[in-house]
């Protein structure tokens, strides 16, 4: 697969997706008493102990570091519901299941820093583990089996799976097109490549490791 | 709840870690009994009435350790067996040795008199059980046939077979007449190999009509008396195999003990366990006493323990209905003739007709107690029942009562048993409770004590408790160490400064203590505690720098933070709940008995502390038939309960001082949740929500908080907006408690602008509110309730917006209606403002007439800046005007000025402007909108002021 055997030809580094899924919003538990938190891109809080109050994900993660707040595992990572999403991703291998668009990185987040706030943490993370992937190959599979078209559509990939994927369907999507339509400007064609490839040989800074 | 660990004596040392067969027997007036310990040559002889003050009397016959002990049926003789290949007979109680009556070549296991006490068996190692003549130690009969050591002996009651059990789990019953084997039940008991401290057991029912022999599956077969046929099984919660069981002397009960070191108690007849117990050790014998709900144990250490009253009472005493079957006294054994065969055939016939009779005489009394047993099980609601004393919750009051009058069908209501019955049912007063706290439960962490704070959370260990203590803020508050708690403490309180904790005095020795740890203190060891003697802690509360208790003799006990004591005040009535909240404490009392119809009569009073006076007293507000649950302050301050329906109240100052329901749970959608309140607000509930039937909390996981909206139990109104209403009515409160304070600090002296802000904004706020109910009303063409809303509208900006309304709906006769309501209310105002010209500060009049029309540039903000400034200058002497005057801008002085000359001088001329503009409202609002604006605040300002005119004049 393109996207996993190059990681620089995908847009987005995983860090950076991870980055990305930060903003999504999750529920903690807050042992600290604090007034509302006003950010650009909403107010969050008021944090009162034991009362449970929705953070972004970098909010709480940086919380949780500082023994301010336990987590809330979300409600779809627990071992019941995980185990039924991996039967069902298993059984059909045209659909995806519904599960948070950037799962695989609060996933990740979570195991990373409120390992002790996820019960049954080895199962839940074996079970997140089996459904990427599941999902993975099911995409990989499925993509294999393009026809000559202009448009796929795929519903419930997640941003993870969307960015390992993406370069090589525009790709592929394109040569379609082209074939479909030998007369087309070839001049123009190779010259939009070119960019595209000194886009990509840009030099990326690395994001932090944690 | 019962306490459910039982503490073990020690009778027998028993050396290291190696487990030893133990045995324990009652005589048959449960006056003594015997224990004895394969690794200890001695047998004791307890006295039963108190083994632990008289020492044992110790018989020291044997060579090695006595594996064995037998009574005869009378108590005349006890038998020992022992490792030393001797059995050994004594006289009883006195305990003197009478003769070596039998030797064998290895090891004794078992010995069993038989029922008349003539006949001993004897087994062991050795291949073979001997039964011995007990008058002159002949041996009757050898019975040969088992293939390993013999574990288990036991004569028929009736005393025709011997049912014999070995290590292999093979069960041969023979017939003593003919010394014949009748039955063989091969490997139908576990295997117990050459482990001797466990042996296999087996017994006949007192009845004589099942045989009880372990099973292979961790059960307790019963087989037929004659044909050995499986009749049923008791299985249940035994991980793993029995290695001893015991039935009641009744035979509706039995006890096992299996070798996962817990001893369970089954219901023979409903082949269920009723009770169980956990021990350290693996108990190895067992046995009940025979004229008491007792069972006493031993363990493989020799350690020895009676479990008391384990059967419930609901049920029937083990000790009723004793089948009595007894055989006659004979000195001529297994010479059988046919006349005695007759005999006991006949014995036993008689015997299940007796049996048969007793039931009819006992049914009554058996089928009412079922039925008690039964309305606890069935009722979810029994937890609280327990913790209520066994009074109980409607639905359980109602269940009974049903089972009654059942009951009452099948019996007849002559019954004279039945009326003392229906005495018995009279409902208790409420049992006091602490706040916040969940009910004991063995080996789990509960809570002494949670609130908004933290809390204390308390679990045994080994008889000593361990006591945690929790902040949910764990970062402003203190850390507090764990610690052990030897006096075993129920109740408990935490605030900011310490907490507080109390023991119920168990017995004579352990008195009621009373102890407090201040978590921030400047010298060291400032924990203290108080004895109470004679006398017992009910209830304890903690405030800012006091600590109260109340007692079992109605002392309400003030002490100090450092410990000294310092107020005792008698209350009135047994103490139901008390809670502390800075300076205040509320108390509630019992002030009756229980009403028949189930409610509670209870009295709150609320002291303040510091100034040693009494706030308040009334009566407790209860949902009839229920029980107060919780006591607490609000975050504001005020006194709310919870009771076991599901009710919230919160006491005001309204109509008097009463009690308004602020939360119902029944009004509440999720049905499966029950509510355990911790705190509230003024807009919200604090509980935690607990899956039904579940009405406490868990300790772990740690329960998060529940926030509810306070929602009052409001009647379906046809208006259909009834969270508008509920929301309504909730601000009207909350106003209404705002001003109350407000004019309790003015009086006082105290700075009021802050609440005055808050108690402004509650006006703008439920004044939205009444617009959006206004606007519902018009919708459902409820006029006159709209006007009526209309004129609860306090700002005058609001009623020129509902006018405004009705205008946009197109109801102009409303419109007329609701300007005329404006029109009255302004007047009103101005006449007002004329009788009272005293509120202006003197001096300072500028004479700038038109200014509020020519000059509109004051924004919006700036005008509400006025007010507010107005508001709290209005109640205030002119000094203090003067002062904040300095502070504020140029533009704010102005607006004051122009208010203060339209007060005085302009009074008439402005009224005459005001009712232009009501004339044509929208126009007005349209094309001089800021003037306008500017208008309306200068009137706010002033009507807003009016209440303190009061105070100031």
């Amino acid at each position: 697969m393109a996207g996993q055997t190059d990681p620089h030809i995908s847009l987005f580094s995983p860090q950076e997706v991870e980055f990305m899924a930060e903003d999504e919003l999750v529920k903690i538990v807050p042992n600290m008493n604090m007034d509302p938190l006003n950010f650009i891109s909403g107010d969050f809080g008021r944090f009162v102990p034991q009362i449970p109050t929705e953070v972004p994900l970098w909010l709480a993660v940086a919380l949780k570091r500082r023994g301010k707040c336990t987590f809330r595992p979300p409600e779809w990572m627990t071992v019941d519901n995980l185990t039924q999403i991996l039967e069902a991703e298993r059984e059909s291998q045209s659909t995806f299941q519904a599960l948070p668009f950037s799962y695989v990185e609060i996933a990740r987040l979570l195991f990373d820093h409120a390992r002790d706030d996820i019960p049954d943490m080895y199962m839940v993370r074996s079970l997140v583990e089996d459904i990427r992937d599941v999902r993975l190959h099911k995409l990989e599979t499925n993509l294999g089996s393009f026809q000559g078209t202009s448009a796929v559509k795929i519903s419930n990939v997640s941003a993870m799976e969307v960015n390992l994927v993406r370069p090589f369907v525009r790709r592929a999507l394109e040569a379609f097109y082209k074939h479909d339509k030998p007369e087309a400007d070839v001049d123009r064609d190779t010259r939009s490549s070119r960019q595209q490839r000194e886009a990509n040989n840009e030099p990326r800074r690395p994001l932090r490791q944690r | 709840m019962k306490s459910r660990s039982l503490k073990l004596r020690e009778a027998h040392k028993v050396g290291g870690s190696a487990a030893s067969f133990c045995s324990i027997l009652w005589d048959h007036k449960a006056e003594h009994f015997v224990t004895s310990s394969s690794s200890d040559p001695s047998i004791s002889v307890h006295d039963g009435l108190s083994p632990s003050t008289l020492p044992p009397t110790i018989l020291r016959h044997h060579q090695d350790g006595v594996t064995a002990l037998a009574l005869s049926h009378d108590s005349s003789f006890l038998a020992s067996g022992s490792i030393d290949h001797c059995v050994k007979l004594y006289k009883f109680p006195s305990g003197e040795f009478q003769t070596n009556i039998t030797r064998f070549t290895l090891p004794i296991r078992v010995l069993a008199f038989n029922g008349s006490g003539s006949l001993l068996a004897a087994a062991g190692d050795d291949e073979g059980i001997k039964l011995i003549n007990t008058f002159d130690g002949s041996i009757v009969r050898v019975l040969k046939g088992h293939k390993g050591p013999v574990t288990g002996l036991d004569f028929h009651p009736n005393g025709e077979l011997l049912a014999s059990l070995d290590s292999t789990g093979s069960v041969l019953c023979w017939e003593l007449q003919n010394g014949i084997v009748s039955y063989t039940l091969k490997g139908v008991g576990p295997d117990t190999g050459f482990n001797t401290s466990i042996v296999n057991i087996l017994r006949w029912s007192p009845d004589g009509r099942t045989l009880a022999v372990p099973g292979l599956r961790n059960d307790v077969v019963m087989y037929d008396r004659f044909t050995g046929e499986k009749l049923f099984a008791l299985r249940g919660d035994h991980l793993e195999s029995i290695c001893y069981l015991t039935w009641a002397p009744n035979g509706k009960y039995i006890a096992t003990s299996g070798l996962d070191k817990q001893v369970l108690l089954w219901d023979v007849e409903k082949k269920q366990d009723i009770d169980r117990q956990k021990f350290e050790e693996r108990i190895c014998c067992m046995a009940w006493k025979p004229n008491g709900n007792a069972l006493s144990v031993i363990d493989v250490k020799g350690k020895y323990g009676i479990w008391e009253s384990l059967v419930p009472s609901s049920m029937i005493s083990p000790t009723v209905g004793i089948p009595d079957i007894q055989p006659k006294k004979r000195n001529e054994i297994l010479d059988f003739d046919e006349e005695i065969e007759e005999e006991l055939y006949g014995a036993s016939e008689s015997l299940n007709d007796a049996l048969v009779d007793s039931d009819d005489g006992e049914s009554y009394h058996t089928s009412r107690k079922r039925l008690r047993k039964k309305t606890f099980i069935d009722d979810d609601g029994d937890a609280y029942e327990e913790l209520n004393d066994g009074s109980s919750l409607p639905s359980a009051s109602e269940y009974r009562k049903k089972t009654l009058r059942t009951h009452k069908e099948k019996h007849g209501a002559g019954s004279g048993a039945f009326k003392s019955f229906v005495a018995t049912i009279k409902y208790k007063m409420q049992s006091p409770f602490q706040p916040g706290a969940t009910p004991m439960e063995p080996g789990k962490r509960t809570f002494l004590c949670y609130n908004m704070l933290g809390c204390i959370t308390t679990i045994e260990h080994e008889g000593n408790s361990r006591i945690e203590t929790d902040f949910h803020d764990t970062g402003r508050s203190p850390r507090v160490s764990s610690m052990i708690d030897i006096y075993g403490f129920t109740m408990a309180s935490i605030n900011e400064s310490g907490c507080v904790f109390a023991n119920p005095c168990k017995g004579e020795k352990n008195m009621s203590v009373l102890m407090y740890r201040p978590f921030r203190s400047w010298a060291s060891n400032s924990e203290w505690t108080m004895r109470f003697e004679g006398e017992e802690v009910k209830v304890v509360a903690t405030g800012s720098d006091w600590v109260a208790a109340v007692t079992s003799l109605n002392l309400l006990r003030i002490f100090s933070e450092g410990g000294l004591q310092k107020h005792i005040i008698s209350l009135d009535g047994p103490v139901v709940t008390a809670i502390g909240c800075k300076d205040q404490l509320a108390v509630v009392t019992h002030v009756s008995d229980c009403l028949p119809s189930n409610e509670q009569v209870m009295e709150f009073r609320l002291f303040n502390i510091p100034r040693m006076t009494q706030e308040l007293k009334g009566r407790v507000a209860l949902t009839p038939g229920s029980r107060l649950t919780w006591l607490g302050f609000s975050e504001e301050g005020s006194l709310s309960s919870y009771d076991s329906e599901g009710v919230l109240r919160v006491f005001t100052s309204q109509y008097g001082g009463s009690w308004i329901p602020v939360f119902s749970t029944s009004k509440e959608k999720k049905q499966e949740e029950n509510y355990w309140v911790v705190g509230l607000n003024t807009t919200s509930l604090y509980c935690i929500a607990c899956k039904h039937p579940e009405i406490f909390p868990q300790v772990t996981p740690k329960p998060i908080l529940t926030i509810l909206d306070l929602a009052l139990p409001l009647a379906s109104s046809d208006l259909g907006a009834a969270s508008l209403e509920n929301e309504l009515m909730l601000k009207q409160l909350r106003l209404y408690e705002t001003q109350r304070i407000v004019d309790d600090m003015a009086l006082a002296g105290v700075d009021t602008t802050a609440l005055e802000d808050e108690a402004f904004d509650l006006e703008v706020s439920q004044d939205k509110c009444i617009l959006r109910l206004i606007s519902s009303c018009c919708s459902s063409d409820s006029f006159v309730r709209a006007s009526e809303l209309m004129k609860l509208l306090t700002l005058e900006k609001s009623m020129r917006a509902a006018i405004t309304l009705v205008t946009k709906l197109k109801l102009p006769f409303l419109a007329e209606k609701f300007s005329s309501i404006l029109e009255e209310r302004l007047l009103k105002e101005a006449n007002e403002a004329i009788t009272n010209p005293s509120q202006n500060p003197s001096g300072e009049v500028v004479t700038r007439v038109e200014s509020k029309v020519q000059n509109p540039p004051a924004s919006i903000q700036t005008s509400a800046n006025t007010e507010a400034f107005l508001k709290s200058s209005a109640t205030k002497l002119s000094s203090t005007t003067l002062e904040k005057k300095a502070k504020v801008s140029e533009g704010l002085k102005l607006g004051k000025e122009q208010t203060k000359k339209d007060e005085t001088e302009d009074a008439t001329k402005k009224e005459i402007k005001k009712l232009n503009l009501i004339k044509n409202p929208v126009n007005n609002v349209n094309k001089e909108g800021k003037g306008l604006r500017k208008e309306v605040n200068q009137e706010e300002a002033r009507r807003s002021s009016n209440p303190f005119l009061k105070s100031t004049v």
